[in-house]
This record gives C-alpha cells, sequence and structure tokens, in this order.
C-alpha cells in the first residue's frame, strides 16, 4: 500500500506547514515583541511632538511651515494627513493628537459639539478657528482632449468621466456639487462621475488619465507634479459656498501651550501670505 | 442594507474565485513538481500582492490599466471601455490582489502529495496534465477548497484596490467593504453595524463549513486510506 502523508485539518496547518524552519519564526516573535516594549519604553521617556491631524488638502501645504514653526521655536512637530472625515472619528476615540486642522468647518465643529475640542480663545467657543480657505478648481492633462479647461469643458458631451471627492464627506465634493448644480450640470454630469476617497485621490483619477478631469483643490493644482502635467481652471467662487477651513484644539491635550503657539504662527500674516501662494485663501 | 453592493460582492468574489482556481491549479502544480530554475523566482513573485499596501497596488493598476500605457489601451479597445471604474477592472485587480492565497494552499497541498505515487504515475507514462487532474488535484482537495475559500473571503474583504481602482460607481463598482466604510466615514455606525454583522455572519458561515465539512473530499479508491496513518510501513 502507498504511504499517506497526515493532511491536517486546518487551514492554517495548510498555509503554513510545520517543519524546522518554524524556530526561526519563534525567535522572531520573541525579539519583535521585545522591540515593542522597549519602544514603548523610550517613548515615554523623551517628550512627545507636538502632533497635528491635518486634512489631505494640507499635505503640499503644511510641510514648509512645520519646518519654519520648527525653527522659530525649537517645538518639534509632526503631521498626519488623511480625509477630515477619518481624523474626526480618531480624534473622537481618543487618538493621540494636540491639534486638528480641517479642511473645513463642520468637522471641527462636530469634536466641539462633543467637548472633544476647543478653540482656546482664538475664536468665539462654539465655532472653530479659521485659518484659510479652499478654491475648487478643473484640471486636466496637457496632452489630453482638453488641454486648456474651462467652463464649456464641462458641457462637452465627448467627456466621459470626470472625477470628484466623495461629496458626503469631503469640502471639496461638497463644492463641486454646488457649482455643479448651479451651472445646471448635476444631471448630466452624474453618470460620469467617478469618486475618489480624498481629494488627493480625485487628482491621481485625472493625473492617469483614467478620468478625462477631476474637479480638485488648487493646492494639489499648485503643486509641481501636476502643475507640470496639467493646467486647471478656477472654478469662480460665486459658483459654490466659500470651502472654510477651521482648526481646534483637542481638548485632553498635554500640549496645550504649544498647539496654541502653533495656531498663531499659523494665522501670523507672513504665513498667511504663504498659504496664498500655494493655492488657499488667506482669512484675515 | 445595500442588496445590490452585496450581489455585486458575491459576483466579483466568485468570479475571481475561479479565474484563480483555473490559473493557480497549473501555477501550483509547475511550483510545487517542476524542474525550472525560475520557481523560486515565481513563487516569491506570486507572494508580492501581500507586501504591497492595498492602496498603493491600485494605484499602480491605475497606472497600468490606464489610457497611458500600451496595455490599457489593448485592452480598453478590446472591451470598448477602459478597465478602470469598471466591474471588469475590479476582477482583474481582485485576481493579482488574491493570487498568494489561492496559490500557496495549493503549492503546499500538492508538495504533500506522496511523491512515490507521483513517480509512479510519471513511470507509467502520465501526461502533466493526467498526474494532476488524476492524482493530485483529487489528493490535495482539501487544500483547494482552502485556497478557494480563502480567495473568496480575502477578495470580499477587498477594500484597497476596490477604492483606487474602482472610483465608487453603484452597480458597478461600490462594493459591500466600501459601503462599509462610507458608513463608518459619515458617522452613520448603525448601519455601519448591521453591513459588518452581515460580512462577519457570512464569513463565519463560510470557514464553518470548510472546517466542518468532510475531513476528506478526496473521490476515488485512495479516499478510504487518506487518513490512515500507516507510518512506514515499509514495502514502498
Amino acid at each position: 500500500m502507498f504511504e499517506f502523508l497526515n493532511r491536517s485539518k486546518s487551514i492554517s496547518q495548510i498555509v503554513v506547514k510545520r517543519d524546522p524552519a518554524c524556530r526561526p519564526i519563534f525567535m522572531a516573535m520573541a525579539l519583535a515583541l521585545l522591540a515593542m516594549v522597549s519602544t514603548s519604553i523610550s517613548a515615554h521617556a523623551q517628550t512627545a511632538p507636538l502632533r497635528i491631524a491635518a486634512a489631505a488638502d494640507l499635505q503640499p501645504v503644511l510641510p514648509p511651515i512645520l519646518n519654519q514653526f520648527r525653527e522659530s521655536t525649537g517645538i518639534e512637530v509632526q503631521a498626519t494627513y488623511q480625509a477630515s472625515a477619518a481624523l474626526t472619528t480618531q480624534i473622537l476615540n481618543g487618538a493621540p493628537f494636540d491639534l486638528f486642522l480641517s479642511a473645513d468647518l463642520s468637522y471641527p465643529k462636530r469634536l466641539l459639539d462633543a467637548g472633544k475640542a476647543d478653540t482656546a480663545g482664538l475664536s468665539n467657543s462654539a465655532s472653530p478657528v479659521s485659518y484659510a480657505r479652499g478654491t475648487l478648481v478643473l484640471w486636466t492633462r496637457k496632452d489630453g482632449h482638453w488641454p486648456n479647461p474651462t467652463l464649456e469643458t464641462l458641457r462637452d458631451p465627448s467627456l466621459q468621466r470626470i472625477a470628484i471627492a466623495n461629496p458626503d464627506r469631503a469640502p471639496y465634493g461638497r463644492a463641486a456639487i454646488a457649482a455643479l448644480t448651479n451651472l445646471k450640470l448635476l444631471d448630466t454630469l452624474k453618470p460620469k462621475f467617478v469618486t475618489a476617497e480624498n481629494i488627493s485621490q480625485t487628482a491621481q483619477f485625472a493625473e492617469t488619465g483614467n478620468a478625462d478631469a477631476g474637479l480638485i483643490s488648487l493646492t494639489s493644482a499648485k503643486t509641481e507634479h501636476l502643475a507640470s502635467i496639467g493646467s486647471y481652471f478656477v472654478i469662480p467662487g460665486n459658483l459654490y459656498p466659500p470651502i472654510e477651513q477651521g482648526a481646534v484644539i483637542v481638548s485632553n491635550t498635554p500640549q496645550r501651550q504649544n498647539a496654541h503657539r502653533f495656531l498663531e504662527f499659523l494665522l501670523s500674516p507672513p504665513i498667511q501670505q504663504q498659504l496664498a501662494k500655494s493655492g488657499l485663501t488667506p482669512v484675515n | 442594507m445595500d442588496w445590490q453592493a452585496l450581489t455585486l460582492t458575491l459576483k466579483l468574489s466568485a468570479i475571481t474565485t475561479a479565474i484563480l482556481l483555473c490559473l493557480a491549479i497549473p501555477l501550483a502544480a509547475w511550483l510545487a513538481l517542476g524542474r525550472s530554475r525560475w520557481r523560486l523566482l515565481a513563487q516569491a513573485v506570486t507572494g508580492l500582492p501581500l507586501v504591497l499596501p492595498p492602496t498603493v497596488l491600485g494605484f499602480y493598476l491605475l497606472i497600468l490599466l490606464g489610457p497611458r500605457t500600451g496595455f490599457g489601451r489593448a485592452i480598453a479597445s478590446l472591451l470598448g471601455h477602459p478597465l478602470a471604474f469598471s466591474f471588469e477592472g475590479l476582477v482583474v485587480g481582485s485576481a493579482i490582489y488574491s493570487l498568494p492565497f489561492a496559490v500557496q494552499p495549493i503549492v503546499a497541498g500538492f508538495a504533500a502529495v506522496d511523491s512515490s505515487l507521483i513517480d509512479a504515475a510519471r513511470l507509467l507514462g502520465a501526461s502533466p496534465l493526467r498526474l494532476v487532474r488524476t492524482i493530485l488535484v483529487p489528493l490535495a482537495s482539501r487544500s483547494l477548497l482552502a485556497a478557494a475559500v480563502l480567495s473568496f473571503l480575502h477578495t470580499i474583504g477587498e477594500f484597497g484596490v476596490v477604492l483606487m481602482l474602482g472610483g465608487d460607481i453603484p452597480g458597478a463598482t461600490r462594493t459591500l467593504s466600501l459601503v462599509l466604510f462610507n458608513q463608518v466615514e459619515g458617522f452613520d455606525y448603525a448601519a455601519a453595524n448591521r453591513t459588518a454583522t452581515l460580512l462577519f455572519v457570512l464569513c463565519l458561515a463560510a470557514l464553518v463549513v470548510v472546517y466542518a465539512g468532510p475531513n476528506n473530499l478526496a473521490t476515488g479508491p485512495t479516499s478510504s486510506n487518506s487518513r490512515s496513518r500507516n507510518r512506514g510501513s515499509g514495502n514502498d
């Protein structure tokens, strides 16, 4: 008779066969555990940096400002860039951020209403601190069919797909819907929408040529990469409600003073002028 | 409950699993029994989707399948529409994303088949195709089932690739994992709980079927012996 190998009964054993190679795996696991313990000890030993939760549209804008803040104050600062909605959920659930820079006012307001954040007297306590205003643009590739986009581009029947950010949560997506509604183009264009998670992904859809055009932020359109391969048309500001960007300080932050300093720095005239260069409208 | 998204997800998972089994069985047979020097590299490459963050994998697929590459243009002219933001595009993305989950269990299963059986079949002049069909597949049926279930479940839970490649189009690319993500992001936790519960029940049931199923799905004269553990009975 033929001899058969034991056939294992569980999927995991099928995927990972038992053999002497398991020993290094256990060693590695032990080492990883050790590393985890040691990093958590060292993380407590040094002072934590100022942690900023920043909306995705700030990714092209904020890094140089963080550098200047570091140089002028000596305070270590780091930023995490994600969709404002995701950051809000994280802060509501106790994520260790000190300051939240949103792409709109509704998300930081949600945190204020939940008692999870405050404005430290920089604005009236019921509304977030407005630090900039966003601008919506129509972006296309220079080597596509519409190298110089205008509002007429949106009316072109040969336009197959247009990328927008998810209007349920992305401020620029909401602005895009408002603008198209005012232009009476929403019904025509709705079947052509491809929806992205946030503003940088919207730009990726158009940049890779998978969408013919994208309604994106001016901050994205002004980045070196997108400026070199595409052109943009600024959607007139009277077509959509202003994209006010608001900030709040997370209530239980151990770094209240530093967070406050950063906000004041962000609102100072030289930094506000810098925002204008990178596609955000200053507030003062 | 978004039933349209549920049926779309099940359809995507079923088609992806079918395609993957067709791809993975010959590939795994070659990896487990072949003699080529390239096998090691090929096996490593099939594992790569485990390494890349799904959104990054989705981004690369977006470039590859887009109109800026010859490949993307060729596919678009074949189908009559670009692959990105279409159901077919998700099938391609899912097949790549779940490839390791199909290939690796089958390779392990084929490698575990008694080599004397394989040698005997080869001596008797069985073609590679026949060897796979009559020896490997029946004896490694549990691994095939595992590969199918893992591929299916992995595709059901797939998120990053769908997010990058799909464009969230209802009825075409809006899968259940995307619906769940949208519900959570929109603070609609009650709806999110319902969707997550559905996913849990679905996947738990599938896994229970696999674990509790008959211990041996092999057919034919070998099945009665397959669980006997006659270690070293000597004369083989």
